[in-house]
């Protein structure tokens, strides 16, 4: 088990830095700093001296050799756009995010699951196929009209919640977060569903296939032949099969959840990682960029192990197969 | 401390018998910093500017009026100006105001780690007369002085110092990007960069507030869908700027109000004057045709401007005929026409220089800095395309336009400028005299326009103190440039702001958003 532990760490610090060199070699063509930094009034000397500074005439090897050398000394760099410490930038916006994230996450499954087990016990009821359209459309609209068509639903037209921000917080240690008030979860619905919904459909059809496989298969044929209670059966004896190839999904959607919540943050103005990644681009404060997607990387690396160890839990074939 | 500067701000309130009300705004981008040094962008001055005083301040109709000096007159004998300064002005600590902190704003706002020195490159010394008088000596005369420095924002000496907020920082965080102290109407009780930043009034401030806001919180929204959805939900009270598509919603629902005017930007094209031959043509390798004004003059009259209105502005835009608009210091009345469409004329012109049949070309834009950018060319393009100026359009984000100009990467080009002192004399300073990276002229001049005559006006323009003899220059530099069609000048760019009713205030056309301006009823 260590071993395995020790493994993938060593794996993901290398996926880590080719993510960083593939990011960092992007930049170059994003834009030039310098002339989002200063005004136009500034001579072009002035440019010229401050990008010598901040060593952007170096080549790119050297920048890169220098980023990473910071980034593994613990020092993030501060930001070209506000000057302020990019780990401190980043790690404000962190809970904002992930707590974004688990609440769309926790929508998908806790409405995906008994969706996905509803519509495969009645495949051919109406109600699966009403919310197998349902889904369908949802998946096929981008999530950034589905936000905006949530708040001008509820925000505009019925003023029941919030359009844009976080509402209220509460600061707790250092983590900022939504969930103590109801300012905070009010805020919170609407981004998350929008964030949820693609989820949840993959969550439901996933869940509904792998169930309807082990639905067909012997051992659940020969419980039935015995006598086995429905719902035992049912819950018991094929959803915990199930849930094996489903927890590797919901894993990887999670780190898709976190990464790819940029569209939902600029849309409710959340102010996540991924709305601070949006303006960076827009700044091109290479800094920001550079950690944020180096964080994002090892979000998936996280996530992946975790996926990987719950493996080891539920499956204990993969257990001796580790030894060998 | 606080709680008494704010009572005090409530009493002076209660006496002018306003109700005092809270008041939520946004705009498309935070403030970078709350350094007033540190950068020269607009966002971060506009904010700032109701936190922080400079000497001078510009009023509801962008007149400059004393603000922290009362007064000002030429010095005696030599190049410059004396300011007398306001008596009895604290700082929103309690720090008393006094001539040394002018000279250390001073000292500090032009120093290489500021990026706003060049406001200060005419300046050769500043002396501290006594506790309320100080002198800006400059190399030459120059009555533009007190109103380019409007924006130039006092700190507190001994404030800045005692927090190692000495000089701006440049590539790192100070006491002075997060936290401020100024003289001006309104302190900032909290801040979180890009999520939202309260404002408090400033008891002490020393000129009678106008304005019955008891707390103002400013939330950037990038996103313009949202920030409507914000004002019409009722979240925010007021918002800056928003989309000209959405005017019509906001003007359909009861109780919110849109507010138009005419921002200082003029929005042309440019062209590349200097280059030996087109990068982006296919038909003519050897020559630039828009070397031959001529050809300048034929792109101008293919331009049908009141169409553009029509179709992309719902008719909210002015033509412009210059690189100032109308109503800013300088602007030549003797040459306030603009070439009509013509596009016969256009066609003439081309075949007497040489291109009947008409050229193709690159034009560059940009489809993310002026409104309807990327439209604009578009349309443009096809007007050309109709009198055999065949554009090949290319647009593109800010972030990289700028580069491919200075690399001279164009055939012509879109290009918006609002003079940052609202006088004639700064566009051709950056737009219409040669490039001269020594003496910093010419620097947005990407084609390198090249008049010898503009060249040798300029430092006389800057330097004349008499208006009549100034205007009369000024009016030689821009018939000259007309005259050669330098840029096509197209429109004034329009400023579109949406509030609910019940909220006044002050639309003022450098799209500064003065808190100090608004009621709540």
């Amino acid at each position: 088990m260590v071993y395995f532990i020790a493994k993938r760490l060593i794996q993901s610090v290398f996926v880590m830095l080719a993510v960083a060199f593939l990011a960092f070699s992007l930049f170059r063509f994003v834009g030039d700093p310098i002339t989002q930094m200063t005004g136009v009034e500034t001579s072009v000397e002035d440019q010229e001296r401050l990008r010598e500074e901040l060593g952007l005439n170096d080549p790119f090897v050297m920048q890169f050799a220098r980023f990473t050398g910071d980034m593994l000394k613990g020092d993030f760099g501060f930001s070209y756009r506000t000057r302020q410490p990019v780990a401190e930038m980043i790690s404000k916006r962190i809970p904002a995010t992930l707590e974004l994230g688990i609440v769309a996450l926790l929508i998908s499954l806790f409405v995906g699951i008994p969706a996905g087990v509803y519509t495969a016990l009645r495949p051919r009821g109406f109600a699966t196929q009403a919310i197998l359209m349902t889904t369908l459309i949802g998946v096929s609209i981008p999530t950034f009209v589905i936000g905006i068509m949530l708040i001008f639903i509820f925000g505009v037209q019925l003023g029941w919640l919030p359009t844009f921000g976080r509402g209220g917080t509460v600061h707790l240690g250092g983590w900022e977060t939504s969930f103590l008030t109801a300012d905070g979860w009010r805020a919170l619905i609407l981004p998350a569903v929008t964030l949820g919904v693609y989820q949840l459909t993959l969550t439901m059809r996933l869940v509904r296939a792998e169930m309807m496989e082990v639905m067909r298969s012997d051992y659940i044929r020969f419980a039935t032949a015995r006598g086995v209670p429905m719902s035992r059966l049912y819950f018991r004896h094929a959803l915990a099969n199930t849930m094996i190839p489903v927890i590797t999904i919901i894993g990887l959607q999670f780190g898709g959840v976190i990464a790819f919540s940029i569209v939902t943050e600029s849309v409710f103005q959340w102010p996540g990682m991924g709305l601070l990644f949006l303006e960076s681009i827009r700044f091109v404060d290479i800094p920001v960029m550079g950690v944020y997607l180096v964080v994002i990387a090892f979000f998936f690396v996280l996530v992946n192990l975790i996926v990987d160890l719950l493996y080891v839990a539920i499956d204990p074939r993969l257990r001796i197969q580790d030894v060998s | 401390m606080t709680r008494s500067l704010l009572l005090g701000g409530a009493v002076s309130m209660a006496a002018f018998g306003v109700q005092a009300e809270e008041f939520k705004w946004a705009s498309t981008t935070d403030p970078q910093t709350m350094d007033p040094h540190a950068v020269n962008s607009a966002p971060v001055l506009s904010f700032l500017n109701n936190v922080y005083e400079g000497l001078v301040r510009r009023g509801r109709d962008m007149a400059i009026e004393p603000s922290l000096a009362t007064s000002w007159e030429p010095l005696d004998g030599e190049n410059g100006w004396r300011f007398n300064l306001r008596q009895d002005v604290s700082f929103q600590d309690g720090a008393a105001f006094t001539a040394e902190d002018v000279l250390f704003s001073y000292e500090r706002a032009s120093n290489e780690a500021a990026d706003v020195r060049s406001w200060f490159a005419p300046v050769s010394e500043v002396r501290v007369v006594d506790d309320f008088t100080i002198d800006f000596v400059t190399t030459a005369p120059n009555p533009l002085f007190p109103s380019s420095i409007a924006n130039f924002m006092i700190l507190d000496k001994d404030w800045a110092m005692s927090n190692d907020a000495a000089l701006p920082a440049r590539d790192a965080e100070n006491f002075a990007t997060i936290n401020v102290n100024g003289t001006g109407p309104f302190v900032v009780a909290s801040r979180d960069p890009g999520v939202k930043t309260v404002l408090a009034p400033h008891g002490g401030w020393w000129d009678d507030a106008e304005h019955n806001v008891t707390e103002a919180t400013f939330t950037p929204i990038g996103n313009s869908a949202t920030g409507l959805a914000a004002l019409l939900s009722g979240e925010i009270d007021f918002i800056q700027p928003i989309p000209l598509q959405d005017v019509a919603q906001v003007e359909s629902r009861d109780g919110f109000k849109v507010l138009e005017g005419e921002e200082t930007r003029v929005i042309m094209f440019g062209f590349g004057h200097e280059h030996e031959t087109l990068l982006y043509s296919t038909d003519v390798a050897d020559a630039n045709p828009f070397a031959d004004p001529r050809v300048r003059l034929a792109a101008a009259h293919a331009i049908d401007l009141a169409s553009i209105d029509r179709v992309l502005f719902r008719g909210k835009i002015e033509g412009a005929s210059q690189l100032v608009p109308e109503g800013i210091s300088g602007f030549s009345e003797a040459n306030s026409n603009r070439p009509e469409y013509d596009p016969e004329k256009a066609k003439s012109l081309l075949a007497e220089a040489g291109y009947p049949e008409g050229f193709s070309f690159g034009l560059k834009c940009t489809n993310d800095r002026y409104i309807n950018d990327e439209a604009l060319c578009r349309a443009a393009a096809s007007m050309f395309a109709a009198v055999g100026l065949n554009a090949e359009l290319s647009t593109g984000p800010v972030r990289d336009y700028w580069p491919q100009l200075r690399e001279d990467d164009f055939d012509m080009y879109l290009l918006g400028w609002s003079p940052g002192t609202f006088d004639m004399e700064h566009p051709i300073r950056f737009l219409l005299h040669s490039q001269d990276d020594e003496k910093k002229l010419g620097s947005w001049n990407f084609g390198n326009y090249s008049n010898a005559r503009v060249d040798e006006l300029l430092p006389l323009i800057q330097q004349e103190i008499d208006p009549a003899a100034r205007q009369a220059m000024v009016d030689e530099v821009v018939a000259v440039t007309q005259e050669e069609v330098a840029y096509i000048p197209l429109y004034t760019q329009p400023l579109i702001w949406a509030a609910k009713d019940g909220v006044d205030l002050t639309q003022r056309a450098d799209n500064f958003f003065m808190l100090r301006w608004v009621t709540v009823n």
